[in-house]
């Protein structure tokens, strides 16, 4: 008797392990994940100053969040208005029927304070509703008037939480402010968050100013200005303010970007009808040429470990995007495909090259591998161009112009960002017109 | 010679192009530049300060050189230096068309000096697709802000 | 990555191998009932002193706590104070009291499916005779599929490129109704570098979620109470 239960303990157990059928699950929905995020409360409102009430941070703080994570195409969030639970218990554990009868499969709550050294803390948990489990929690001080970062560092965790991948919320973007008639285009540097917020203007508009770049550390940016009517390379530092030319050359310098380390500038030199790429180090002041070819070589971007350059030339006839060894050598096209090719951007993970395409009259945002192969189109339109990645290397933002009808009427040129899979297509809200925009890296790091 | 009859004859030429089959830039390339007087200003009397190109050319068609042969010989008679600006349409990539704006002003400026014009008189200057002329999205507009235009320096 | 939640999910995925018999599982349900509150005071918990960051500083898992404390009319800010005095400047180890409770009520539960597991041996082992058999039609497994298929988001941020699968054993009733759910590859999800798994992988635990029950078909209960579902988004985030 002893043996057979064993033997049925055995078949049992294997069959336990076996047994089981197995079904491929290889659909589901493409819908962002429903989302709730609830007010916070707000937890010693005698502290509060008149002037801090006045932000109604415990709507106004989750608002960022909820704008953010809306616009990463990602999340949908449901409206305020059908949510059961009350902002008031947003401090307690959440009755999580409640969130999951809206069909909330996540849910955001959180706290605010002002802690006795007068800072603003904000705490904030993330809920997995549908498995009814706390699966983030943190808590943030900053100075009251910080209160959009802290929105925006929250939604990076949240982001980062949910899809495995940093988020590129507490960011900075800088571009070309833009106004007047076309034919007398009035820009200025202008400098925002990455949602629109404290915009800033940095040039007064006297000189016409084109394609700022961030460095790595986001203190310095580099673009080209048209000042004594003598188009060069400047720096300018955002925090100070001070701006110095780049270099003492005898001609036009354009299309800057800094390298990885932040040390050098690459930039384009042109030169009795032809342009070359040069780099210039900026402590030693040294001054190295990189190409050197009869052709127009442009718009140059380092690869994320400094090793490679990419950038486009036109000396197979037509613009094509080529990648060389940062020392200049080993010179190799890339790009295959019918169409022009120009503006490269070397992602910051490594693994693509974004740029701008022209084929048969129209303008793409595309992606490719760094030897040029997989080549994806994102978008099409009349004309776009000039990508800069998020610094997760997830999204792409680049301008987009309007045709102009007689007299130039119509004409726009706006801001747009697109996740790399092609969805998600979003227009930026600018204060004005705006072109070639450049995004930080993130803040906090 | 009309408008119409210029439109007939670059769809002429953009026709006889797509047989030749190549394709991969603009529609006619090479020749549609712009031979109309619209927008054009003069130097001196009889010397207009403007040449033009084709989409994404820099060089010089017998047309813009009889125009340059004026540009020298006042430039050389009156003694004056000038700027020239070197200038292309709104479809191509802003820092691409900041070189091929100064490859046209360098074409321009290597054709004076050929005619006899010091080196020293002229400085060039780009401005890519940043100053149109006529600041409409049409193949006329593209094809009259593809210009060089000579000034004289203050 | 905040470390907190990590550290909890490695230690349940450590614990949650071996899949519970369901008559084990109510019996434990209750010895956890009792031995819940004695556990959580002996046990202290695990410590990790991550890297420095600036301005945040995770949060003890106090809110539990709170409403305790709350309804006695305390101080509630005794918890969060000793971290304000540890710098807001270094980044601490969050912990959950109950969830720790809950680890070591895994391992209980553990001994417990052994033995629970010998006691239903004879009754479940004659019943295997039937479901050596073949297992669903095509059909019957494409009506399940549909209906996971609703349930499922798919976390459209992954990668479109990358091989990720997560297998989800699960456990049902004669009605449908999911008794068990388990990650078969559960360590996987605390690994670093393995952000993405994890996401995809409490994507699939929401989907099952979501669908339970599950309609199975009326009979051959023995061919279906045990299944395994292989989530793959590649195909759907390629486009």
């Amino acid at each position: 008797m002893k043996k057979i239960y064993f033997i049925l303990l055995i078949v049992f157990l294997n069959t336990n392990l076996n047994a089981a059928v197995k079904i491929d699950i290889t659909r589901g929905n493409l819908e962002p994940l429903p989302a709730a995020v609830s007010d916070f409360y707000i937890d010693n409102p005698e502290k509060f100053s008149e002037g801090i009430k006045k932000l109604n941070l415990e709507s106004n703080l989750p608002k960022v969040i909820k704008n953010n994570l809306k616009r990463s195409g990602l999340f949908y969030i449901l409206d305020k208005k059908s949510h059961i639970q009350k902002p008031k218990l947003s401090h307690l554990k959440p009755r999580f029927e409640d969130w999951s009868l809206i069909k909330a499969q996540i849910m955001i709550s959180g706290k605010i304070k002002i802690d006795e050294k007068g800072r603003l803390r904000v705490e904030f948990r993330l809920w997995d509703v549908v498995s009814a489990k706390e699966i983030e929690g943190l808590a943030l001080f900053a100075t009251p008037k910080s209160w959009r970062r802290i929105g925006h560092i929250i939604s990076d965790k949240i982001y980062q939480r949910m899809t495995g991948e940093e988020g590129y919320f507490d960011t900075r973007i800088i571009y070309v402010a833009e106004s007047g008639p076309k034919d007398r285009r009035i820009k200025k540097l202008a400098i925002m968050d990455q949602d629109g917020a404290n915009n800033k203007f940095l040039t007064l508009g006297n000189e016409l100013v084109l394609t700022p770049r961030f460095n790595p550390n986001s203190q310095l940016v580099t673009y080209m200005s048209y000042f004594k009517n003598l188009p060069r390379v400047y720096l300018l530092n955002i925090e100070t303010g001070v701006q110095e030319i780049v270099g003492d050359f005898p001609g036009m310098t354009f299309a800057p970007r800094f390298s990885p380390n932040g040390n050098k500038v690459i930039m384009s030199f042109a030169k009795d009808g032809n342009s070359d790429i040069y780099t210039m180090d900026l402590k030693s002041r040294v001054v190295e040429q990189l190409t050197s070819h009869p052709s127009i070589d442009t718009s140059p971007s380092y690869s994320p470990d400094g090793r490679f350059v990419v950038f486009n030339s036109d000396r197979s006839g037509f613009q094509q995007l080529y990648v060389m060894r940062s020392d200049g050598r080993k010179v190799k096209r890339i790009s295959r495909g019918k169409g022009l090719y120009g503006t490269p951007v070397w992602s910051p993970r490594g693994d693509l090259i974004a740029f701008t395409k022209i084929f048969k009259g129209k303008f793409y945002i595309g992606v490719m591998r760094t030897d040029g192969s997989g080549e994806r189109l994102l978008t099409e339109n009349f004309y776009q161009e000039a990508p800069s990645w998020s610094p997760n290397g997830r999204v792409l933002i680049f301008y987009r112009e309007t045709a102009a009808r007689k007299k130039g009427v119509g004409a726009s040129s706006k801001l747009w960002s697109i996740d790399i899979t092609g969805y998600n297509e979003v227009k930026l809200k600018t204060p004005s017109d705006a072109s070639d925009p450049s995004w930080s890296s993130l803040l906090s790091k | 010679m009309s408008l119409k009859n210029i439109k007939n004859l670059i769809l002429v030429v953009f026709l006889g192009f797509l047989l030749t089959a190549c394709a991969t830039s603009s529609r006619k390339p090479g020749k549609d530049y712009y031979t109309g007087s619209d927008t054009v200003k003069f130097l001196a009397s009889g010397v207009p300060d403007r040449v033009f190109f084709a989409t994404n050319r820099s060089s010089l068609h017998s047309g813009a050189k009889g125009t340059l042969n004026k540009q020298a010989a006042y430039i050389k008679s009156s003694g004056i230096s000038v700027v020239v600006e070197g200038h292309a349409d709104e479809r191509g990539t802003r820092e691409y068309n900041l070189a091929l704006g100064e490859r046209r002003a360098n074409a321009v400026k290597d054709y004076l000096m050929s005619q006899g014009v010091a080196s020293s008189k002229i400085t060039v200057i780009s401005y890519g697709k940043e100053r149109p002329v006529n600041p409409e999205s049409s193949r006329l507009a593209w094809s009259q802000n593809r210009r060089s235009v000579t000034v004289k320096s203050k | 990555m905040p470390p907190i939640i990590a550290i909890d999910l490695i230690q349940i995925s450590d614990k949650t191998q071996l899949p519970f018999a369901p008559k084990a599982k109510e019996i434990i349900e209750k010895i956890k009932e009792k031995e819940k509150e004695r556990l959580v005071t002996k046990q202290a918990p695990p410590k990790i002193i991550p890297k420095e960051k600036l301005d945040a500083v995770p949060l003890p898992d106090n809110i539990k706590k709170q409403v305790e404390e709350k309804k006695k009319k305390q101080n509630p800010e005794e918890v969060k104070e000793k971290i304000r005095q540890s710098s807001e400047f270094e980044k601490k180890e969050l912990f959950d009291p109950n969830k720790i409770a809950a680890l070591i009520d895994k391992s209980k539960e553990e001994q417990a499916d052994i033995q629970a597991k010998k006691s239903l041996d004879i009754t479940q082992s004659q019943d295997n005779t039937v479901s050596l058999d073949k297992g669903l039609t095509i059909t019957q497994e494409d009506a399940i599929k549909a209906q996971i298929f609703k349930c499922w988001n798919i976390p459209l941020g992954l990668p479109y490129d990358e091989d990720l699968t997560v297998r989800i054993k699960l456990q049902l009733k004669p009605d449908g109704s999911i008794m068990s759910s388990e990650i078969l590859d559960h360590a996987r999800m605390n690994k670093p570098g393995q952000g993405f798994y994890r996401v995809l992988a409490e994507s699939a635990l929401r989907a099952v979620k979501l669908c339970d029950p599950l309609k199975m078909p009326t009979t051959g209960y023995n061919k279906w109470k045990d299944l395994q579902l292989n989530f793959d988004a590649k195909e759907m985030l390629k486009g």
